[in-house]
């Protein structure tokens, strides 16, 4: 057994009052769907999130504020200039689990697969978290730690991201065996283009890695490079020396290092191409 | 111990209470109390021969805790269409001999009815997204593909 019982708090007060009271016996539940992979040692009482008003796009000054409950499927099926996560929720598989999965609970518990804190990295979003007050952090910050952050009554509310505009592009790309398959690798950049110079770059990648992480050192190689392949190629190789891959499904650590660098480079190329345009 | 609880949903257009605890899963409960049309294949979230529709979208009642359907509007393959009065899709699945063994078949009606519910006319690669969820293994799913492809360039939905 996991779970022993469930409240269904009616707004954001009631259900942090319960999670709060409850501490570690509670699951904070979004779509529930990471329950599939989780074991406890006691069984928790599952605290339903989706009725507290936390689901939604919006869009403000250049920016996308995405309730954190909002399903995956919302986000697939947005469409607005500048919005990109549409192109990472259809390489979340299958339709039935984007229907159920919310992007809040794809990054309070982060697995090597999971697709969105690659593309929020790479998007540079930041994370609305309530507790007491409510913290705004970058993505950064929360992904490296979210769980530790999430003390009991404490909620991811929103998250949010730019607008990716004129002169900028974004790409995500995604390896997997077959398409319902655990990813290989998955990397996302995110880049402003001038002329035929990337003037900036952010990049993430993970699948490949313990955990999905922002590679820093590749978005500096490429600030100032032309932008062409050759270039995008010889920056993921030295900005990615001395990461360690980890092959999944059976391939080796140096397969997955030189499959990762080929699915970043073809999402900046992807991002480059979009900037130009 | 669990505790039981009642939930409350609506289920194929009518108003229903069930008791349930945290742990049961929504096939579970339906199964339990005779929407047998729903099946279970692996109960991982892979197949989905346990597809339902929860407010309009398709999801894995396999996955899903009956809990989180409390106050939700619920359909399965019993409230789709009759043997005297099949839904479009399944005519279509019908008439196309799309059908073999048909476990996956109750999965597939709903998915593609929760789309068409939606978008009445997608296109061929919406649908082939739209229904990245159910697995077959008799058909090759290319009648499939062809009979939802069908009602989607009908005007037959209702
Ligand atoms: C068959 C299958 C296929 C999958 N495919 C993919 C895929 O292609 N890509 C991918 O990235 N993932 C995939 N996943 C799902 C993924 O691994 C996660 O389980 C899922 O994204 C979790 O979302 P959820 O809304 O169900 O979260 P939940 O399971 O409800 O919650 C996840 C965690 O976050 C906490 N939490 C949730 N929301 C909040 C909040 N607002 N504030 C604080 N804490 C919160 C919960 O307490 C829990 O610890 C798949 C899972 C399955 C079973
Ligand atoms: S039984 Fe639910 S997806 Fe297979
Ligand atoms: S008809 Fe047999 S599994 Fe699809």
């Amino acid at each position: 057994m996991k779970l022993c019982d469930f409240v269904i708090p009616a707004d954001i007060d009631e259900a942090r009052a319960r999670l709060r009271e409850l501490g570690d016996a509670a699951f904070p539940t979004a779509g529930g769907v990471s329950l599939h992979f989780l074991r406890f040692a006691e069984p928790k009482t599952a605290v339903d999130l989706t009725r507290l008003g936390l689901s939604g796009i919006s869009r403000d000054n250049g920016r996308f504020t995405i309730g954190a409950t909002t399903p995956v499927c919302d986000l697939q099926k947005h469409v607005a200039e500048g919005w990109v996560l549409d192109r990472v929720a259809r390489r979340f598989v299958t339709q039935q689990i984007r229907n159920i999965s919310t992007l809040g609970g794809n990054i309070c518990r982060v697995f090597w697969w999971s697709d969105f804190p690659v593309a929020l990295l790479a998007l540079d979003a930041s994370v609305a978290v309530r507790g007491e007050s409510e913290t705004v952090l970058s993505a950064e910050e929360f992904l490296a730690r979210p769980l530790k952050l999430l003390k009991p009554g404490t909620l991811v509310v929103a998250i949010d991201i730019p607008a990716v505009e004129s002169g900028a592009g974004f790409g995500y790309g995604k390896e997997t065996r077959v398409g319902s398959s655990f990813s290989l690798a998955t990397a996302a950049a995110c880049v402003v283009v001038e002329g035929n110079r990337i003037k900036q770059a952010r990049v993430a990648a993970g699948a490949s890695l313990s955990m999905p992480q922002l590679l820093p050192a590749v978005g500096e190689k490429l600030a100032g490079e032309t932008a062409d392949r050759e270039a995008i190629e010889k920056a993921v190789a030295t900005g990615t020396e001395g990461l360690a891959w980890k092959g999944r499904e059976g391939m080796s650590d140096p397969y997955a290092a030189e499959l990762s660098r080929i699915i970043i480079a073809d999402a900046i190329t992807d991002a480059v191409a979009e900037a130009r345009t | 111990m669990s505790t039981v609880k009642q939930i409350s949903l609506t289920l194929n257009g009518e108003p229903k209470t069930f008791e349930t605890t945290a742990d049961e899963t929504l096939v579970d409960l339906l199964r339990r109390h005779g929407y047998r049309g729903t099946k279970t294949g692996c109960y991982e979230g892979a197949c989905g021969a346990c597809t339902v529709i929860l407010d309009g979208r398709a999801v894995y009642g396999c996955l899903l805790r009956a809990f989180q359907a409390h106050g939700r509007d619920v359909q399965t393959i019993e409230g789709a269409g009759s043997f005297d009065d099949p839904h479009p899709v399944q005519r279509a699945l019908v008439d196309e001999g799309a059908v073999q063994c048909g476990f996956c078949t109750p999965g597939m009606v709903l998915s593609a009815k929760a789309l068409l519910d939606e978008t009445p006319h997608p296109g061929s690669d919406t649908i082939k997204e739209h229904m990245d969820g159910n697995l077959c293994r008799c058909t090759g799913y290319e009648k499939i593909r062809v009979a939802v492809e069908k009602v989607a360039a009908s005007t037959a939905m209702p």
